[in-house]
């Protein structure tokens, strides 16, 4: 018996994982019946494979819960704003570049009303445009009513965002 | 087929790249799924996993143009989910999920209970099993716990779960293993009831 074990036993030559792929049914074909010729005269493995069949059966009962219905809106909300604000941020950056010694708001604040306009154009340019938002959340029907309610948001802070840069800066 | 899907899902991405946001929907809309139920089984609270979810997509989004196709799209998925999950887990912000775990069973055995279903026993003794096991695949550590979802769930091999625990091939099955043999320990009284 030990000789079978020592030629052919995968826990004796330390290849468990062929045990594994086995019970996960992701062995290759080639490699199932030599497993399950070894299972049938190595009770070690045999028992090995039933303790592993059963957690794998355990585990099959473990179901999950339905996704919340306004995950996607959400989620294109927070990428919207985020690359709104990443569209100010290359603004100030180029605007910055723009000025020698760094930026003095209280001398250029007649520049920041140019620079507004500045920002309509780079909405224009960001990739994730309101048009590709609204086509993105078409694609889901029963979301569009949140889709299109996060948009309005979104409008809004697009509206609303400009006031607070300038008073931050 | 693994191939196909591969090709489509890297393609995507990479029209993500060049700011085509409707493949990035379509990405999203083929994966949420899985990632938010890694998310789910390894935090267990759906409201986090969500969240996390919503971290996860974020850096993937935000990492389209750094995007390269050197890996299956679900393995660098993966990669980032795990990261977000372990990162979770250690700064130690799950305190609350086993209280919440043992609510949710009570409430579920309270409403079986009160049910006058013919299989109420049966169900009981579900809700029992399915309470067990997620205390039990609670208790494995964090990355062993990673490993064993990805393996069970998402059908990953060996491979696809090292590059996304970002750890040797032989690091994973040692993983693997280690939490199986705590898993068959803790459940093997299991065996053979329906
Ligand atoms: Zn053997």
């Amino acid at each position: 018996m030990k000789n079978t074990k020592d030629n052919a036993c995968p826990m004796q030559k330390n290849e468990g994982e062929l045990l594994l792929s086995y019970c996960a049914g992701s062995l290759a074909a080639e490699r199932v019946a030599e497993v399950e010729r070894h299972v049938g005269v190595c009770p070690e493995c045999r028992s090995w494979v039933e303790g592993q069949q059963t957690v794998w059966q355990a585990l099959e009962a473990w179901e999950v819960e339905p996704v919340s219905a306004d995950f996607e809106a959400a989620l294109f909300a927070r990428i919207a704003r985020e690359e709104k604000a990443a569209g100010w941020q290359r603004w100030r950056e180029a605007w910055r570049r723009l000025l020698p010694g760094g930026l003095d708001w209280r001398v250029a604040a007649p520049a920041g009303a140019i620079a507004l306009l500045l920002v309509v154009g780079l909405a224009v340019e960001n990739p994730f445009r309101r048009e590709q938002a609204e086509a993105m959340v078409k694609l889901e029907a029963r979301e569009i009513e949140k889709a299109e309610r996060a948009l309005e948001d979104l409008e809004m802070l697009r509206q609303l965002e400009p006031l607070e840069e300038e008073t931050r800066l | 087929m693994a191939v196909a899907t591969f090709e489509h899902d890297a393609e995507l991405m990479l029209r993500v790249r060049e700011g085509d946001a409707q493949s990035f929907a379509l990405l999203l809309a083929k994966h949420r799924g899985p990632v938010i139920h890694f998310l789910y089984r390894m935090i267990q609270n759906q409201a986090v996993a969500e969240e996390l979810a919503q971290e996860v997509f974020l850096r993937v989004y935000r990492s389209r143009a750094s995007y390269e196709p050197t890996a299956k799209f679900t393995t660098w998925l993966f990669r980032i989910a795990s990261h977000v999950a372990l990162n979770h887990i250690r700064d130690g912000k799950q305190e609350r999920n086993q209280e919440s775990l043992d609510q949710a069973t009570d409430e579920g055995l309270g409403r079986q209970v009160a049910s006058s279903a013919p299989t109420v026993e049966q169900r009981m003794l579900r809700e029992v099993r399915l309470a067990e096991i997620r205390r039990t695949i609670e208790l494995l550590p964090a990355k062993q716990r990673a490993a064993v979802l990805m393996h069970k769930y998402q059908e990953m091999g060996y491979a696809q779960i090292a590059v996304a625990l970002e750890c040797s091939e032989s690091a994973v099955k040692s993983l693997l293993f280690r939490a199986y043999e705590t898993l068959r320990a803790k459940l093997a009284h299991m065996a053979g009831r329906g």
